[in-house]
């Protein structure tokens, strides 16, 4: 193996575990100051460093070092310590390791030699993320267990009831995906999504599958332990369900894993039903051979979308009541000057593109960071669906949860595998 | 009997309404309005900017308690323990004592009153025959950082001022 | 029992006892008339005009209920529209003057002026003059204070002094609406018996300048209880209160009723005896003087015990019956010798005739009936070859000199079970705190052989353990309450009738059920 080879996997290991672990942070902003924002109030905006409060980021820093430093107990009442540290390492190695299957760029070819762009280069793919999410609940059911308390155990018994009943519709539901796609390679199933259809619709899973999207969608937000079907919390009825006793660094393990996983299954998502990497219209091939236009293309439209970017920070970051030489403005000031910087960088990479060979590997790179950036931005707004959906649609009862997953959701993904099957078989 | 009986429809019934899905996208563009608006213009929140900008207290706001004095800067209390006797959460403690400067036969030695059990209620507001506890300081937030602090004591009382005039009081229905 | 009569009271048909007036007679059933001069003990004086009620016999409309006797189908209105207008105008005339400063009193709670207010006027004041000002904050003496403005002038004060004391030192000077109580110049109250005056003035004129601004009165508990002054065993009322993050205190002694032991009254000085409960008591288990837990030193006594050759067992009379029987029965099991000499206790001529006695222990009469040892020769004698002396109260340093003491105390460990902090407690090996007389439950027997008993009072933060409970756990046989009670009624035969804390509350006399059973 050559060097390139071994940078290559650290490269993509090191996406794999640290982008999802990033996205922690990214996430718990957006859910606080979105959660504001969608009752009409601000959110956390006050934490700050040297008065630069990064629109709410540092709060998340302070959240963590408060948590990093506070006194890690574990009550004597439980018994079975080991199991009681081992609850969240599980869910929260679960969550991370089952998205080290989801290409985030399609398969780049240097120096002759191909790589695939995934942490893990297997083939099992979507059965991988299936297993790995399915076992994450274990983590819940054992902290409830090992907590030894009523609250505890409830929230426990609530998550592996709900797991149940959503991994069938779940599964079901791909079953209907992989009869279309014929693969169960999460890549394939990306390339598959590049193609159009009629010549101007991307052919994505959401176009094809939509009753399937609807009920995987529906699944994972109750395999990720999201609202509405965040029950196994329920903290008006069970204080906090499984992670009631859990404090410090080890609740924050819990919570890093919520997100990690609502991360891991956004990108699922993507993938098999939002043409993952793919940019819409622009299959990998069209990318390359159209590289300088496009690197042309956007080194026209980020400065104009920088100029109302910046017009916005300098309407949004100000003082909202009469003071002295408002030290918002101050701020803004510097932040419009730090994204300009940004801009700057840039655009004098995409300049670089525009003189280099084209067809050569600084065009397949730039390729491959476009469709890394497609993605995370793809991964992004699913994140927000999420945390929309949480700011919207009130906790289910459990009798409704299991009612939707067998009663509703069951038949309809069967009918689903049943009307695929007759049209692919008619197809073909 | 001859309750008027009014039924109400059931709402969620109607077919569209038990799909769930489309009245789930009513919602979601009902709370992404409200998201829209407040990042367009974060004006909108509704929100008080609350340390910089502080609420307007009204004259009959049941703030910190303060103890009145007459012209002359003596305590107008005689502790007849009114205050202590009607107070629901058993917050205050008073010593008496005899009163030193002639204004009647007894005073307050000590008059404390632990803020951390006050349930701001003005029971003792009420109590009063002589009008020389009063809940008018305005003063709505109280915290430190330890426990000894809450418990206020005859001078602190006796040392806050009301935060609004006579007249405004007395207007203010108390 | 006295005979019964019928009577009508607002045309209703009730049986009360005869021979008493109306007052007392219907009040017995529950039916009050108001009334400020009259007091059981003092007699009618009529003054106060507030008892004035109809009789339909052919009287004035208005007679004093207070100077009627209740007689046998007497028909006595009380509702009728004249004697509420009657009680309505005294009450304004009793209220002319009167300060209404009862923020400030201490009467205020049990004040019969405020009662009487809320029950039978309720109406402001007509009056457009000023009133009328007179003394305030007069020292009378004895810690009595009085306040000539709050006074209705019922005399009940003037009529004790007379009657019960026979000082006269009190007097009403002046006439109408200038009429005011004071002593004599240069006079002041001068009687053991003083602070009674508090007790029965109606209204908050006469206050005690101990209870003085101490605590208002409705936050007080009230639990009944047997002053251990003196051997006469007066009942009081304990008057205390818990205030908030605090002990549980007494703030002062008031006379029970009953007949055959004080009447209304008691003395004083067992009036004040209750700082004694709140002050100088003993809360911590010590060795030498060094604090150690209960526990560790009734472990280490009963080894004490245990190695002990020859041990003396010194009793207070102060303790109960109870107490007394469980020490004497562990004093039975260890071989040791029972005394309860006390010779200290005893102030010879400062009794008198009416309550005070010679005798400041509450239960001497209880050491005799169980035969426990209290010569000074026998306690001399046993303490000359004794090793260890077991103390159960008995405060020493008042029967001897303390150089003596220490001669008969020496090469002898002491034990003492102590309630107090005393000058023996500071010279003992170990103390042990325990309960003091409010804290537990007992009876005790007063210098008229008239058993009483009494329940416990107060529950002290630091709720200790009475004397009985730390004899039965140094080894005394009798380990239960009904053990003890069984063991006492072997003894005194009179309790065989009774349930243990079924003795009634008047106290039993065993003068007369008891003369054969206290044969020697």
């Amino acid at each position: 193996m050559s060097l390139l080879d071994y940078l290559m996997i650290a490269i993509r290991v090191a996406f794999s575990a640290f982008i999802p672990l990033c996205f922690v942070a990214v996430c718990v902003w957006m859910e606080r100051r979105g959660a504001g924002f969608f009752q009409d109030r601000s959110g956390p905006n006050r934490a700050n460093i040297c008065g630069f409060r990064a629109a709410g980021i540092v709060q998340n820093l302070s959240d963590g070092l408060k948590l990093a430093f506070k006194e890690d107990m574990i009550s004597d009442h439980i018994k079975h310590k080991f199991f009681f540290v081992l609850a969240p390492i599980i869910v929260f190695f679960t969550a991370v390791v089952s998205f080290a299957v989801v290409p985030y760029a399609d398969t780049l070819v240097l120096g002759g030699k191909s790589y695939l762009m995934q942490g893990i280069p297997v083939d099992l793919g979507i059965l991988w993320f299936l297993a790995l999410a399915g076992f994450g609940v274990y983590g819940i059911i054992l902290a409830g267990w090992s907590s030894s308390n009523k609250y505890g155990i409830l929230g426990g018994l609530r998550s592996a009831a709900q797991v149940i009943s959503y991994e069938i519709p779940m599964g079901l539901a791909i079953v209907s995906l992989l009869v279309v796609y014929g693969t169960v390679n999460l890549n394939e199933i990306a390339q598959f999504q590049g193609k159009l259809l009629f010549g101007f619709i991307p052919l994505w899973g959401a176009i094809l599958q939509p009753l399937g999207m609807i009920i995987f969608i529906v699944a994972a937000f109750a395999e990720c332990n999201r609202t509405p079907f965040d029950l196994a919390e329920g903290e008006s009825e069970i204080v906090a369900g499984f992670h009631v006793e859990y404090s410090a660094m080890k609740f924050a393990v819990f919570f890093m894993g919520e997100y990690v996983a609502m991360f891991a299954s956004s990108a699922i998502i993507i993938t098999l039903f939002f043409g993952g990497y793919q940019v819409p219209f622009l299959s990998t091939d069209a990318l390359i051979s159209y590289a300088k236009p496009v690197a042309f293309l956007l080194m026209l439209s980020l400065p104009v979308i920088m100029y109302f970017f910046a017009g916005w920070i300098r309407r949004s970051n100000i003082s909202h009541y009469p003071r002295e030489n408002d030290p918002r403005v101050v701020e803004a000031n510097v932040y419009i000057k730090c994204f300009w910087g940004l801009i700057l960088l840039l655009e004098l990479i995409l300049l670089i593109i525009l003189f280099c060979k084209s067809g050569g590997s600084a065009t397949t790179i730039f390729v491959a960071l476009l469709q890394v950036c497609t993605f995370l931005l793809k991964v992004t707004m699913m994140i927000f669906v999420y945390i929309w959906v949480r700011w919207t649609i009130p906790r289910f009862r459990y009798d409704q949860l299991q009612k939707l997953g067998w009663q509703v959701l069951l038949p309809l993904a069967l009918l689903n595998i049943f009307i695929t099957s007759a049209v692919v078989v008619a197809l073909s | 009997m001859g309750a008027k009986v009014k039924i109400i429809e059931r709402k969620g019934s109607s077919l569209i309404e038990r799909l769930y899905l489309i009245e789930i996208a009513k919602g979601m563009a009902t709370t992404f309005g409200h998201l829209f608006r407040n990042l367009k213009d974060n004006r909108n929140l509704y929100v008080r900017h609350y340390p910089e900008v502080q609420p307007e207290i009204p004259a009959r706001w049941r703030g910190r308690h303060r103890l009145t004095t007459h012209e002359d800067g003596t305590a107008k209390c005689v502790a007849c323990f009114m205050c202590q006797t009607n107070c629901p959460a058993k917050c205050i403690m008073i010593e008496a004592g005899e009163r030193v400067d002639g204004k009647a036969e007894k005073m307050p030695v000590k008059f404390h009153i632990d803020l951390l059990e006050c349930i701001y209620c003005g029971y003792c507001v009420e109590a009063c025959p002589l009008d020389a506890i009063r809940m008018d300081t305005g003063i709505f937030s109280v915290t430190d950082n330890n426990r000894e602090s809450f418990l206020l004591g005859l001078e602190e009382l006796l040392a806050t001022p009301g935060a609004c005039s006579e007249e405004e009081y007395k207007k203010g229905g108390a | 029992m006295a005979d019964k009569i019928k009577l009508f009271v607002n045309e209703v048909e009730v049986e009360v006892e005869a021979g008493k007036n109306l007052i007392d007679a219907i009040g017995a059933v529950g039916i009050e008339i108001p009334h400020l001069c009259y007091h059981p003990a003092l007699g009618a004086d009529g003054n106060c005009r507030m008892c004035l009620v109809g009789i339909k016999d052919g009287r004035p409309p208005l007679v004093p209920a207070c100077k009627t006797r209740a007689m046998e189908g007497m028909k006595v209105l009380l509702d009728a529209e004249h004697i509420k207008k009657i009680q309505h105008d005294v009450m304004e005339f009793e209220l002319i003057n009167h300060p209404i400063d009862c923020p400030v009193c201490d009467q205020a709670g049990e004040c019969k002026l405020q009662d009487y207010y809320m029950s039978y006027d309720q109406q402001g004041s007509r009056m457009t003059v000023p009133q009328v000002t007179k003394g305030k904050k007069l020292d009378f003496g004895s810690g009595v204070i009085h306040d000539q403005e709050r006074c209705v002038v019922c005399g009940r004060c003037v009529r004790f002094c007379r009657q019960i004391t026979k000082t006269g030192e009190l007097g009403a000077i002046n006439r109408s609406d200038d009429t005011r109580i004071n002593i004599f110049p240069g006079r002041p109250l001068n009687n053991r018996y003083a602070l009674n005056v508090v007790d029965l003035c109606p209204v908050g004129a006469m206050t005690s300048s101990d209870f003085r601004f101490k605590q208002r009165v409705w936050f007080l508990k009230k639990a009944p209880d047997i002053c251990h002054g003196c051997a006469k065993g007066c009942n009081i009322t304990i008057d205390h209160n818990r205030q908030k993050y605090e002990d549980d205190i007494i703030y002062r002694f008031r006379p029970l009723f009953n007949e055959q032991v004080n009447g209304y009254f008691m003395c004083d000085e067992g009036r004040l005896s209750y700082k004694q409960e709140n002050n100088g008591r003993l809360t911590e288990a010590r060795t030498s003087n060094n604090p150690r837990s209960i526990n560790e030193i009734l472990a280490a006594s009963t080894k004490e015990i245990e190695r002990a050759e020859k041990i003396v067992i010194a009793l207070s009379p102060n303790c109960s019956l109870e107490q007394m029987v469980t020490v004497k029965a562990l004093s039975d099991k260890l071989g040791a010798t029972l005394t309860g000499y006390s010779e200290g206790y005893i102030k010879q001529g400062d009794g008198d005739d009416y309550l005070i006695q010679d005798d400041k222990s509450a239960n001497r009469a209880g050491l005799h009936l169980l035969k426990i040892d209290n010569s000074l020769n026998t306690f001399e004698n046993a303490m000359q070859e004794a090793d260890l002396l077991l103390n159960f109260n008995n405060e020493l340093t008042l029967s001897f000199e303390k150089r003596e003491l220490s001669r008969l105390l020496n090469d002898t460990k002491v034990i003492a079970v102590t309630s107090h902090d005393t000058p023996l407690t500071a010279m003992a090996d170990m103390a042990i705190p325990v309960a003091s007389y409010s804290e537990y439950a007992g009876s005790v027997v007063n210098s008229d052989n008239i058993l009483q008993s009494f329940g416990k009072a107060i529950t002290k933060n630091i709720d200790l353990d009475d004397i009985s409970i730390i004899a039965a756990k140094l080894g005394s046989p009798l380990q239960t309450p009904a053990e003890r009670f069984a063991a006492l009624q072997q003894i005194i035969s009179a309790l065989n009738e009774f349930e243990p804390d079924k003795i009634p509350a008047e106290g039993l006399n065993l003068n007369n059920s008891e003369a054969a059973n206290v044969t020697a």
